[in-house]
């Protein structure tokens, strides 16, 4: 028996890469990672190329096998693709959570009280906080809503909160709320699994706080939402097979032992919804719905729908069945609205945001400002989300910011503009030179409401641009994931 | 007991008849091609036609070859697109309709039906023409078998499982009915009163329905056809015959109602049940004397029936209340 020959230690994986102007999440400096990196820093330099490569095919391989894929429209014929994932994980020191998850549990509250108060007594439009014709323009501003009493009184059950770190700063930011129907939750987890088979040392040596309780909370949420008490029916409302993210739908409601129903398996009937089984009708109490508001009820909103219940909405205002989130919820996550989000939490909970927001300006509040400005700022529309309806200024091409700077003009309300932020990065693999190359990225933490305390997935969704040079994160131009630790000790 | 919508009984249902059929149709073909190889005489030369008749997909089959030979039969079972009942569409509708219910079966079944259809539509069509059926039929078969072990060890053997069980036994008993039918028209009907009828050929139908040993262990005889016949319609043991097959299809509507032996719920149950009476009391000569193609005939459209009362009495709600 001979010995096997001793291996070089050698960090070839991060050879030449340059942190560059940008904050980087892993390293401080060329070749010092910073000390909550240290360990799996150590882990990847050891990794040969090919060893790297051999772990990058594997995880691909699992999430092709297992089927985690969502569906690109946009070639006629409905394709199935991988949302692409990066092995390097996004790794957050414990302290630094600890203050976000501050920071969202009291955003998510204000949010809440705001939907309560809004649909309510208005009390936050009396006191002139806000002003009400940006309210009452809202497109989704639901006037059916006002007056029903919700119950547990919570609106904001599931809330999808994109922070993003400024390079300039190096602190978290809030980018936008999503508290309509958020997703991508179920790429956190399954991106934990496939980590964890791919690189089971690592997660030994750097004691990640696990993510999988995430199903549990949000049905034992669900269940004490239901009218007819412990006896609950749960079900998880999707538009079908066809929406792009239908297998987080199923995925959920297997992790939950829930019903995944579509529209024609239900019915209303005397202001009770009943599911279709094979032994007949049986009672439906509460809805985790992923079908946009328009599309629930073809009786009270879009009448075109076939997604949605006829009657829906009859039995949620008789108090029959609860629906997570509760109806109306796009007026809290408005990207107009967003700018006064400070504000609510000091009106309603007396304290300062721990998260600030990115300074935004609105088209009906600033509108000279933006127009002579628009080249140096990104500009959204204030509905949209995906990553469409989108300027970024200093990438766009003169006839671009002309169209837009028109748009603002017919519908300033429509838009708002903030300051292009500098997004940090994280070392990436990049296919198409084999190398390793700082991309930016984004983090989507999902919070749960219970009505008394909020919980927080640690970490949640990173998402990453792994076009070189791309500040867009969206899965549908180009961007990717990786798995987001928050590691139990300090480093 | 969690409750079964009946949109995911439908899917059940069919996500197991379609597995059915592509393994029905992998033996088929594989079993047929191995024959024809070992068979020098050209008056029994194995027509091919049969084989697409047996699938029931005889009209887009001449819409798109001129003759059935080896070649555009394997292509057109095994891999057409726009053959409805091709191995590869089987797999990929049984796929599409575990991905409409994989929240309800286990991740296990999941993830094998999804890798199976990766697998299928990996193998090129050309390469496996000209290599012979039985790499691409063997993989076939295996892979269905693994499906329902896998099925087997990872779903509760609730009302979900029921359905999944009556599915590939109606589908199975469907495939094994036209089996016989089909076989014996070809391999009788075709030949001389003095012509002796080929051997080889009645092994190959053994064959296809993995009867061959077990003819043997049961009629220690050489093989006749009307002991095959008998085999395969009335044996209340063999996995495939049409008798046993018939007898899973009536304890799955049983476990599902609740119904108890010599009463039915439904009209399915009441089909199921007459149909199974002939075939525990007929004898195959009674089946002789009265037209084996009569016979069949009739039981392939009671099975035809049944298929359709299940959907009537569980899947569909056609008066909305």
């Amino acid at each position: 028996m001979s010995a096997a020959p001793q291996e070089v230690f050698r960090p070839v994986l991060f050879d030449g890469y340059d942190p560059g102007a940008y904050y980087d999440e892993m390293f401080s400096g060329p070749g010092e990672p910073r000390p909550h990196y240290a360990k799996m820093f150590q882990k990847l330099a050891a990794l040969a190329p090919a060893q790297f490569e051999e772990r990058r095919q594997l995880a691909d391989l699992a999430f092709l096998m297992q089927g985690i894929t969502f569906t690109v429209y946009s070639d006629g014929q409905g394709t199935e693709r991988l949302f692409p994932f990066d092995l390097i994980p996004r790794i957050l020191a414990r302290s630094e959570w600890d203050r976000i998850e501050r920071g969202l549990s009291q955003r998510v509250v204000a949010l809440n009280l705001f939907l309560h108060d809004i649909y309510g007594k208005q009390r936050i439009l009396k006191d002139r906080q806000i002003p009400r014709e940006l309210i009452y323009s809202c497109q989704h501003f639901r006037r059916e809503m006002i007056g029903i009493e919700v119950p547990r009184g919570i609106h904001t059950h599931i809330s999808g909160i994109d922070l993003v770190r400024d390079s300039k700063t190096g602190e978290f930011m809030v980018l936008e709320d999503n508290v309509r129907t958020p997703s991508g939750v179920s790429y956190v987890l399954e991106n934990r699994l496939v980590m964890t088979r791919i690189f089971p040392d690592a997660f030994q040596a750097c004691e990640v706080l696990p993510v999988n309780n995430y199903p549990a909370e949000l049905c034992r949420i669900l269940r004490s939402l239901s009218p007819r008490g412990e006896q609950a029916q749960m079900v998880l409302l999707s538009p079908g097979i066809h929406n792009s993210a239908y297998f987080e739908h199923s995925f959920l409601a297997q992790e939950m032992g829930i019903e995944l129903v579509e529209g024609r398996d239900l019915i209303v009937d005397t202001g009770v919804v009943f599911m279709k089984t094979i032994h007949g009708l049986k009672r439906v109490d509460v809805m985790y719905r992923r079908i946009d508001d328009e599309f629930l009820d073809p009786l009270t909103f879009r009448s075109d729908s076939l997604l949605g219940v006829p009657g829906l909405m009859g039995a949620y205002r008789a108090g029959n069945i609860a629906l997570v989130n509760a109806v109306g919820n796009g007026i809290a996550d408005d990207k107009a609205i967003y700018s006064y989000v400070p504000a609510f939490i000091r009106y309603y909970l007396g304290e300062d945001a721990i998260l600030r927001n990115v300074e935004t300006y609105l088209g009906v509040r600033d509108l000279s400002f933006m127009i002579e400005h628009l080249p140096e700022l990104v500009v959204k529309a204030v509905g949209e989300s995906g990553g469409y309806g989108m300027l970024i200024g200093p990438a766009a091409e003169r006839a671009a910011i002309e169209q837009f700077r028109d748009r603002i003009r017919a519908n300033p309300r429509n838009y708002i503009a903030q300051p292009v932020v500098g997004l940090s990065r994280v070392p990436s693999y990049h296919a198409g030179t084999r190398r390793i190359i700082g991309c930016h990225v984004d983090l989507r933490p999902y919070c749960l409401y219970d009505g008394e305390k909020v919980s927080i997935v640690p970490g949640g969704l990173t998402r990453v641009a792994l076009t070189p040079g791309s500040l867009v994160v969206n899965s549908s131009q180009g961007g990717g994931s990786k798995d987001t630790w928050v590691l139990h000790g300090e480093c | 007991m969690p409750e079964m919508l009946s949109r995911i009984a439908d899917s059940l249902f069919w996500m197991a008849r379609y597995i059915e059929r592509a393994e029905d149709t992998a033996r088929i073909l594989d079993v047929n091609y191995h024959m024809m190889l070992e068979q020098s005489d050209p008056h029994y030369r194995l027509r091919w036609e049969p084989l697409v008749v047996m699938a029931g997909e005889e009209k887009p089959f001449h819409q798109l070859y001129t003759e059935a030979n080896a070649y555009t039969v394997f292509d057109f079972l095994a891999f057409r697109a726009d053959n409805p009942s091709s191995i590869v569409q089987c797999i990929a509708k049984a796929r599409e309709n575990a991905r409409t219910i994989r929240e309800r079966i286990s991740r296990e079944m999941w993830e094998d039906i999804n890798g199976l259809f990766h697998t299928v539509n990996r193998f090129d069509a050309a390469d496996e023409i000209a290599a012979g059926p039985h790499r691409f039929c063997d993989t076939v078969k295996f892979a269905c078998h693994r499906f329902h072990g896998v099925t087997d060890a990872t779903l509760p053997h609730d009302e979900g499982w029921e359905f999944l069980r009556i599915g590939w036994s109606l589908e199975r008993a469907e495939a094994t009915t036209r089996l016989v039918d089909v076989q014996y028209h070809n391999l009788l009907e075709g030949l001389s009163v003095a012509a002796t009828p080929d051997n080889h050929q009645w092994m190959a139908v053994l064959k296809s329905v993995g009867a061959y040993e077990a003819y043997h262990r049961r009629y220690h005889s050489p093989i006749r056809p009307e002991k095959v016949a008998e085999m395969l319609i009335l044996n209340p043991l063999h996995p495939r015959s049409i008798r046993f097959t018939a007898g899973e299809v009536q304890a799955g509507l049983r476990a599902v109602s609740g119904t108890s032996a010599g009463s039915y719920a439904n009209e399915a149950e009441r089909l199921t049940g007459k149909v199974l009476e002939g075939l525990r009391y007929d004898t195959i000569e009674e089946i002789f004397a009265r037209g084996l193609h009569p016979y069949l005939s009739d039981l392939l459209r009671n099975l035809r029936l049944i298929g359709h009362d299940i959907a009537r009495t569980y899947f569909y709600y056609a008066v909305v209340a």
